[in-house]
């Protein structure tokens, strides 16, 4: 059945946002450009947008992935440039997070935690205003009203609060994040603290 | 990334656009098609911050309301009130609810004083409300309460020979076998015995105490950052961070009636970390038979974890 776009929005929120910045690291890992790594991410949301539904798709980390590798396939395809070892990294972008990991068990209120400390970190003036909007839900029309300034300016605080947020969630907080890494040949769940 | 995009995605979520807005926004789009990843990028944010705000998980850290949860459980709790769980109301007065859950289930049960009580799996009370307390008995298992604030009725559970006391707060008791684990998420509440009444302990926000079976002194310990973790039952969800498999077995063997076996003692030591859904022991076994080089053996009644090779 055909979902709507703010229930696809809904999925997107809590299914593929909190994986963007593993994609981003594990692009970073295959030297591709930061330019490059935001063009091939927008087109993994891109493929979404062109789903009918969502509901069928299970893990949308392993989605995001194989969206991101198919993207990436189509542009070695268009520039004919064949780089062996770049296909294979290309490849183990599927195959490795086919594996079903606990770590990809986002927890929400960690993440919103973790959205909650952002907002605490942004610009005075545009934390104020974030704050209004995004936690207690004011209307901007309202905001510019008790604030006494345009409806312009806190248009324009509002995008670069969120711009400033959304860098940061793609960024990823490494320190709280579940890896599996291996111990000699024996993969063991561990935290990792380090960078 | 294009701010344009971020733009739109706010100007959208504000309400309708004007017609001139709308045109210049088509034309932005036409303009490269590509940029509907961008604005679903955002429009993805925005609905994050939005669901924050509903879970009141973005109220500021000062602020003294507590986190109100809109939602706790979905569907399948509500299914359990309708079908499952027998709420008898005796004649006699004050009247006396009987809330049980069943072996799996999770139940978010609204009390007659406007207070919560989440009844984690295969757990039993019996509610009076009384004209001077609200007591609550707490014979099996393990419930969180959000109390309702009522300073001329005090709010008692009662688990064996502890009790605790709120006014207007929230808390968690759970029974084990050798004692009783009382966990703190808002204001504070007051535990004893009824062999010592007179001594009793306050436990405050963020706080947890076990009242070991027998032992006398009741102490609370710091354990902000266990408590979220302990209380992850009522999500469905099962939190580790490092716990031994033995303790993660046996608490996801809680909620089915396929039991998760583990035949190697020295599997059972491993830790886990991760995040895990109670309702799936299979799947629970699986992801961590790959971590631990396990082999995982299901049968109707049973799911079996050895090392490979054995």
């Amino acid at each position: 059945m055909a979902e709507s776009r703010a229930e696809i929005v809904a999925w997107v929120a809590s299914n593929i946002l909190p994986h963007e910045a593993a994609l981003r690291v594990r692009l970073h890992h295959m030297a591709i450009s930061p330019d490059e790594i935001d063009d091939i991410v927008q087109d993994a949301y891109l493929n979404i947008t062109r789903l009918d539904s969502v509901s069928h798709i299970r893990d949308g980390r392993a989605y995001l992935f194989a969206a991101a590798r198919t993207e990436m396939l189509q542009r070695v395809r268009r520039e004919r440039i064949l780089r062996i070892e770049f296909l294979s990294e290309i490849d183990a972008l599927s195959v490795v997070d086919e594996a079903p990991d606990p770590e990809r068990h986002t927890h929400a209120r960690r993440e919103l935690a973790r959205v909650r400390r952002l907002i605490d970190a942004l610009p005075a003036r545009c934390r104020e205003i974030f704050e209004l909007r995004r936690v207690q839900g004011v209307p901007q029309r309202e905001i510019a009203e008790r604030l006494g300034i345009s409806e312009t300016v806190v248009e324009r605080q509002a995008v670069r609060g969120l711009k400033l947020i959304l860098q940061a969630l793609s960024e990823g907080e490494r320190k709280d994040d579940y890896v599996v890494v291996r111990i000699g040949s024996r993969p063991l769940f561990k935290r990792r603290r380090d960078g | 990334m294009d701010d344009l995009a971020l733009l739109w995605a706010i100007r959208r979520d504000e309400g309708p656009l004007s017609a001139e807005d709308q045109r210049a926004f088509e034309a932005w789009l036409a303009e490269d098609p590509r940029r509907d990843g961008a604005l679903l990028r955002a429009e993805a944010a925005l609905a994050l911050l939005d669901r924050g705000r509903a879970l009141g998980a973005l109220a500021a850290p000062e602020s003294s309301f507590p986190p109100r949860r809109k939602v706790l459980i979905g569907g399948l709790a509500a299914a359990a009130v309708a079908a499952t769980v027998g709420m008898v109301r005796f004649a006699a007065s004050p009247p006396k609810e009987i809330i049980a859950t069943n072996l799996g289930e999770v139940l978010r049960a609204p009390l007659a004083d406007g207070s919560i009580a989440t009844v984690n799996t295969d757990s039993r009370l019996e509610v009076t409300m009384g004209g001077a307390d609200r007591q609550v008995e707490l014979s099996e298992g393990e419930a969180w309460f959000e109390v309702a604030h009522d300073k001329a009725r005090p709010f008692i559970v009662a688990a064996g020979d502890v009790r605790v006391r709120a006014v207007g707060t929230a808390f968690s008791v759970r029974r084990h076998n050798s004692g009783v684990d009382v966990l703190v998420t808002q204001g504070t509440v007051e535990v004893w015995r009824t062999t010592a009444p007179d001594d009793r302990t306050l436990v405050g926000r963020g706080r947890r105490t076990f009242i070991a079976d027998g032992a006398n002194a009741i102490t609370a310990v710091p354990a902000a950052p266990e408590i979220d973790r302990a209380l992850a039952w009522r999500d469905g969800g099962l939190a580790l961070e490092g716990e031994p498999l033995d303790f993660a077995v046996a608490e996801i063997n809680r909620y089915n009636q396929r039991k998760i076996v583990i035949d190697d003692p020295a599997m059972g030591r491993m830790s886990i970390v991760g995040y895990f859904d109670v309702n799936d022991p299979e799947g629970f076994a699986r992801s961590v038979a790959i971590a631990l080089h396990a082999n995982v053996t299901a049968s109707a009644d049973k799911i079996r974890m050895a090392p490979e090779g054995t």
